[in-house]
């Protein structure tokens, strides 16, 4: 109502354009508000990792004075540097296990032919149905016993493949002509060969969208991490536990606590911002398909 | 010899050779991935189910079933009674908030506006940073001290506060959640035909009645798929309850949920055997969920 009174008041502007202007701005005004609930905490985080610790209780997004002493500390006294070579180092191996095994045999179960294929197949979306939370104390158990607890391989073994992304990379090489299939096997490629060389590097974007949303997955991962390495040793901790390590530690050294949060966000927002097509389109498409 | 024998029609012999080889290279490529599966899936399913019917602690099986005694416990524990009470108010509060935000997002992002692709990324960012992250964020933020009590000037810490923490993660998860809600919304918008618009357009029906009385019920696969995914995640709730009460679910049992009784008994109480039987509660009740989902879906695609 009250954008019809200003437009009134001006005749020589039609009155739908002004309210439109003002409509749009208004609009624009809103959004940008909305943006703002979602980038300040991050900054404000940020802003704080760069104070002293007596600064950290004033409500102010400039550190006075500017210090990196909360990275310095976190980086060598917390061991985060440790926790982040642990993360990384489990992100890449799960990742590459998953790009191959996943490949192999969502390949073989896209193209190869073989009897009780579709029976197997089964395995995949009724693998899907059985939570985490189900699985957590056979898997535990199966690990104990195996001596797998608290080293890295447990954690890799049980990680190897998901149904999610075999499932996925079988979606795209059945989109694949099966012309480039055939021509290596005139060349008298083997199948693994043609698997390999024609196959994979052909599933080139299905593979970008794994390896993000897969290392995503990995890096965030708290839950099992907590379960197979939480209990003993912090030398494996992972940069989740490490990060809800120095929560339950320190709980208001506000400071190294905002360095360790940006620190545990800081190379997925790296990812993010490089491939976020591949992010969008990958959470949709696993959406659609349900 | 391949090359020259696909010229002439290979005799019957060659043919079942190559079929016998094609099968064993597809055997070999899945043989992995469905040990993995078969070992750490659909066994460890019946091994759950197995381990419950027995007393079951750290150092393994005792002698002597259980009977149905870990189940008869979990049932009757106050704690998970709790657990449950908790899990139900977080999931009524988390589900259509997150719906209703979601939404909200996509409903804005799907106009014709400058920056589009910017906002859709900072609306969609929260959902993919790790929840132990955001959930530490939300501490600093959210502490007796911090920016959020600053803004509304007051002294609550939100998140050690029993009658307002589970409320606070609700706040949280919807805020972290509204991002990917908002892509299977926008995904959806897309998908309605234009035509329905213009008739509306036509008949000169306003933004507000177009939207309530053609858009929201269009999107009703939309509303129940977000409504299922996100239900289900709800009652899985962990990683935040952890984190804010140092993995105890206080204060004052305020932040239990379901995993996290079952972690806590497993890790803290070393009873597998009632663990067990609580993971096999959850899994009945997700699956009970999961069905109801396949079988409306169905229904409404066959109609």
């Amino acid at each position: 109502m009250t954008l019809q009174t200003v437009a009134a008041a001006d005749p020589f502007i039609p009155r739908r354009a002004r309210s439109e202007v003002a409509r749009k701005a208004f609009f624009y005004a809103v959004i940008v508000l909305v943006a703002a609930i979602f980038f300040v905490p991050f900054i404000y985080t940020l802003t704080t990792s760069f104070k002293t610790l007596p600064d950290a209780a004033n409500v102010t997004f400039i550190p006075h004075p500017w210090t990196s002493s909360a990275w310095h500390t976190i980086w060598t006294q917390y061991d985060f540097k440790t926790y982040i070579k642990n993360s990384v180092f489990l992100a890449v191996v799960v990742t590459v296990c998953n790009i191959f095994l996943g490949g192999l045999g969502g390949y073989a179960f896209a193209r190869l032919k073989f009897p009780g294929r579709e029976l197997l197949f089964l395995l995949v979306p009724g693998t899907l149905m059985i939570p985490d939370q189900l699985r957590l104390i056979p898997v535990f158990v199966m690990l104990t016993n195996w001596h797998l607890i608290g080293n890295f391989s447990g954690y890799i073994l049980i990680n190897l493949v998901t149904a999610t992304n075999l499932f996925f990379m079988r979606q795209y090489f059945l989109t694949i002509p099966k012309d480039f299939e055939e021509a290596a096997k005139l060349d008298g490629a083997g199948y693994f060969k043609t698997f390999w060389r024609v196959m994979l590097p052909l599933a080139l974007p299905a593979i970008s969208a794994l390896v993000i949303l897969q290392f995503q997955g990995t890096w965030n991962d708290f839950f099992w991490p907590l379960i197979l390495f939480g209990q003993g040793n912090p030398a494996h901790y992972t940069i989740q536990l490490g990060l809800a390590e120095l929560d339950f530690q320190y709980t208001v050294l506000w400071p190294q606590i905002c360095a360790g949060s940006i620190l545990a966000i800081l190379p997925i927002l790296a990812i993010f911002l490089a491939f976020q097509r591949y992010f969008i389109s990958g959470v949709v498409s696993a959406g659609v398909k349900g | 010899m391949a090359t020259a024998s696909q010229a002439a029609t290979p005799p019957r012999s060659t043919m079942l050779g190559v079929r016998l080889r094609e099968a064993g290279w597809g055997y070999g490529f899945v043989a992995v991935p469905i040990a993995v599966f078969g070992l750490f899936f659909v066994y460890p399913f019946g091994y759950a189910l197995y381990i419950s019917f027995f007393h079951w602690g750290i150092l393994g099986k005792q002698a002597g079933g259980a009977g149905t005694f870990n189940y008869d416990k979990v049932v009757h524990d106050p704690v998970f009674h709790t657990a449950l009470k908790n899990i139900a108010e977080y999931t009524l509060g988390v589900v259509p908030l997150t719906m209703a935000l979601g939404l909200s997002l996509a409903l804005v992002i799907n106009q014709k506006i400058r920056g589009r692709n910017f906002f859709r990324s900072a609306f969609y960012f929260p959902s993919i940073a790790s929840s132990v992250a955001i959930t530490t964020i939300a501490l600093y933020l959210f502490n007796a001290n911090g920016l959020f009590n600053h803004i509304i000037g007051s002294k609550t810490p939100w998140f050690q506060n029993a009658p307002t923490v589970m409320w606070a993660i609700v706040g949280l998860n919807s805020w972290t959640s509204a991002g990917t809600a908002m892509l299977y919304y926008l995904a959806a918008l897309q998908s309605i035909p234009t035509d329905v618009y213009e008739a509306a357009a036509v008949d000169n029906t306003g933004a507000w009645r177009t939207f309530w009385r053609i858009t929201f019920p269009l999107l009703r696969p939309a509303h129940f798929f977000v409504l299922v995914i996100f239900g289900i995640g709800a009652l899985k709730l962990f990683d935040q309850a952890f984190v804010v009460s140092n993995g105890l679910g206080g204060p004052n049992y305020s932040t239990y949920t379901p995993v996290l009784y079952i972690y806590r008994e497993a890790f803290t109480t070393f009873d597998f055997g009632v663990a067990a039987a609580a993971g096999v509660l959850l899994f009945a009740l997700i699956f009970v969920l999961t069905l109801a989902q396949r079988l409306t879906v169905g229904r409404e695609e066959a109609a």
